[in-house]
């Protein structure tokens, strides 16, 4: 699902541009469908007291969104006034079936009525507003209740993105192969919680650690020497390369989660697993984090340590950190019938924090971010195959769902890209 | 509710795998859990505890799952990417269910069939009913006892009808 109308560019600053990927899928702005409403001319000098019977004897349910006066402008400055009396009648054969009310109208002001065409839903963009008020004048209230606070990206805050995202970038190259990356980040402190790349693969024990440690170097140089013109003057290049990778990367499993069936092995056991996407193993790491960090009267945190050992880059000084609980069973069950388990400074999940993907997450790892209540989720590149955030799926679309994040796309400089060998694909075959 | 998803009349041998699926989950409403349970059942006795991804991608094309509750979407993803048979559930899972609910992650008929590249999305038969009021009666006893690990500040535990 890829084009611009898909998507709104929220900013694009001298470092990277981010786009936002609505809950819904828009509609192109011709395809937009329409009802048949009765309308006619009115005198101006009547038109208060016919609109104000008209919300009365005939309100427009279902279409809030449609004014009830269009003005259009004459030859000469002169303008006239339109109204909408009621809904016309369907294509069921019912001709003209007018209420009564509106009818007495009708009479009363000697108007003459004409079946004119409305716009059937709300736009959802200013695209498609404007299409529609070609047809008949719409309010347009652009969505940004839901996502609210979390957009508005400050010069400051772009850059941060960007280099998050260029972090994701940099581990996404492990080894010799190319995975998937997932970074997730209190944008609070600007601190990253964990990151992980996939781990279904062979060998990710031994390189992730240096990979990790040469991503943070990198970070430390900053991202200002980037050449970022390129990504305004031609964006449609990092498009291109993104559709490029998505046919090389058999490795990233989020764009191919049933690779694993058809993969030969060649290792031994413990060194793979088809469920371990980047983001699985960082909401791990995650979790290990607050088991450690906030330890919880009756848990132990011997068992969180000895997950977090396992995950943490070797010079962390979490990993030193040693907290004795050795609470019997019993007794962890009376703390939870007390409530003495709670403790407010403990972060719930993963609220609030951001998170970012090299690759448009496949669905599971979408939905497993969606239980962790992640706040934000960026993506480089879309994944057409089980893309869960736009291209398959729109999972930040399904109200049903106990929680929404907010999701955009980042568009990086051409540059970072192939330093990391990530939109060259002859590179990694 | 999707229509590819089987209702059925109980059979002997699912209810009793259910009931042991039940099982489990009661022993998570004892640990303030939330009382959601699932076993899975093997075809036939595997010969060799083989860990080769031919192996195992083998052993789960032979596994059924029973669980109490329908799959969330991550479940059910999940049950696919790893290629499962067959799965049987309880209770339809209205807000995040990913086979029949919300998503229909089991067939191929949701979203795009990848015809590209290597990996396509795996099918599994889905059947759901089993034993549906044991797992809700499961869940609302849960929910009347409050829920230790729901966000704070959350719902005050209260007795619902």
């Amino acid at each position: 699902m890829s084009g611009s109308l898909d998507e709104t560019s929220v900013v694009s600053s001298d470092c990277c541009t981010i786009i936002h990927i609505p809950e819904k899928s828009p509609v192109l702005p011709h395809l937009q469908a329409t009802v048949d409403v009765l309308a006619s001319v009115i005198e101006p000098k009547h038109a208060n007291t016919i609109v104000r019977k008209l919300n009365h004897i005939a309100p427009l349910e279902g279409l809030r969104h449609v004014k009830r006066i269009r003005k259009t402008c004459l030859d000469g400055g002169k303008s006239q006034l339109f109204v909408i009396l009621c809904l016309a009648s369907g294509s069921d054969g019912e001709t003209n079936f007018v209420p009564e009310d509106v009818l007495e109208l009708v009479n009363t002001y000697q108007l003459s009525t004409f079946t004119t065409k409305v716009c059937k839903h709300a736009a959802s963009t200013k695209e498609e507003w404007e299409e529609q008020c070609k047809l008949w004048p719409t309010s347009f209230h652009p969505p940004t209740y839901n996502i609210d606070g979390i957009t508005g990206f400050s010069e400051e805050d772009s850059s941060a993105v960007f280099n998050f995202m260029k972090l994701a970038v940099c581990m996404a190259k492990s080894g010799t192969s190319v995975v998937n990356a997932a970074v997730i980040v209190d944008p609070s402190t600007r601190q990253v919680i964990a990151s992980s790349c996939d781990q279904v693969l062979s060998c990710y024990a031994s390189t992730e650690n240096t990979s990790r440690e040469s991503c943070s170097s990198n970070q430390a140089e900053g991202s200002t020497k980037v050449d970022a013109t390129k990504v305004e003057k031609d964006p449609v290049l990092l498009v291109k390369s993104s559709n490029e990778a998505k046919q090389s990367y058999k490795e990233v499993r989020c764009l191919h989660p049933w690779g694993w069936l058809e993969q030969q092995s060649h290792v031994g056991p413990d060194s793979w697993h088809p469920l371990r996407h980047a983001a699985i193993v960082a909401i791990e790491k995650s979790a290990a984090r607050d088991r450690l960090l906030f330890p919880v009267n009756g848990q132990s945190a011997d068992f969180a340590q000895e997950d977090y050992k396992v995950s943490s880059p070797a010079d962390s000084p979490l990993k030193r950190q040693k907290i004795n609980t050795n609470v019997k069973h019993d007794e962890r069950m009376d703390h939870h019938r007390n409530g003495l388990q709670c403790d407010s400074t403990r972060p719930y999940l993963c609220t609030g924090y951001d998170i970012y993907f090299v690759w448009e997450p496949c669905i599971m790892c979408a939905m497993a971010i969606v239980h962790q209540r992640i706040r934000r989720v960026f993506y480089a590149f879309p994944n057409p195959n089980d893309g869960a955030l736009g291209s398959v799926h729109r999972l930040q679309g399904e109200r049903s769902l106990n929680h929404h994040y907010a999701v955009f796309r980042v568009l990086l400089p051409e540059e970072i890209l192939k330093s990391e060998a990530i939109a060259t694909p002859s590179k990694i075959d | 509710m999707d229509s590819s998803v089987e209702e059925t009349v109980p059979e002997t041998e699912s209810v009793a795998f259910m009931k042991l699926a039940l099982e489990q989950a009661k022993l998570a409403l004892d640990s303030l859990e939330v009382p959601v349970g699932c076993v899975i059942v093997e075809d036939q006795k595997w010969q060799k505890n083989g860990l080769i991804r031919e192996e195992v991608a083998l052993k789960f094309s032979k596994c059924t799952l029973y669980v109490t509750c329908e799959p969330c979407i991550m479940c059910a993803a999940a049950l696919s990417i790893i290629g499962i048979k067959e799965v049987y559930y309880g209770c339809a899972n209205d807000k995040f269910g990913g086979c029949g609910s919300i998503l229909s992650l089991h067939t191929n008929s949701s979203g795009k069939v990848t015809c590209s590249g290597i990996s396509k999305r795996k099918e599994f038969k889905c059947t759901r009913g089993i034993t549906a009021s044991g797992a809700i009666d499961l869940l609302r006893s849960f929910y009347e006892q409050g829920n230790p690990n729901a966000p704070k500040p959350h719902r005050t535990p209260v007795q619902r009808v």
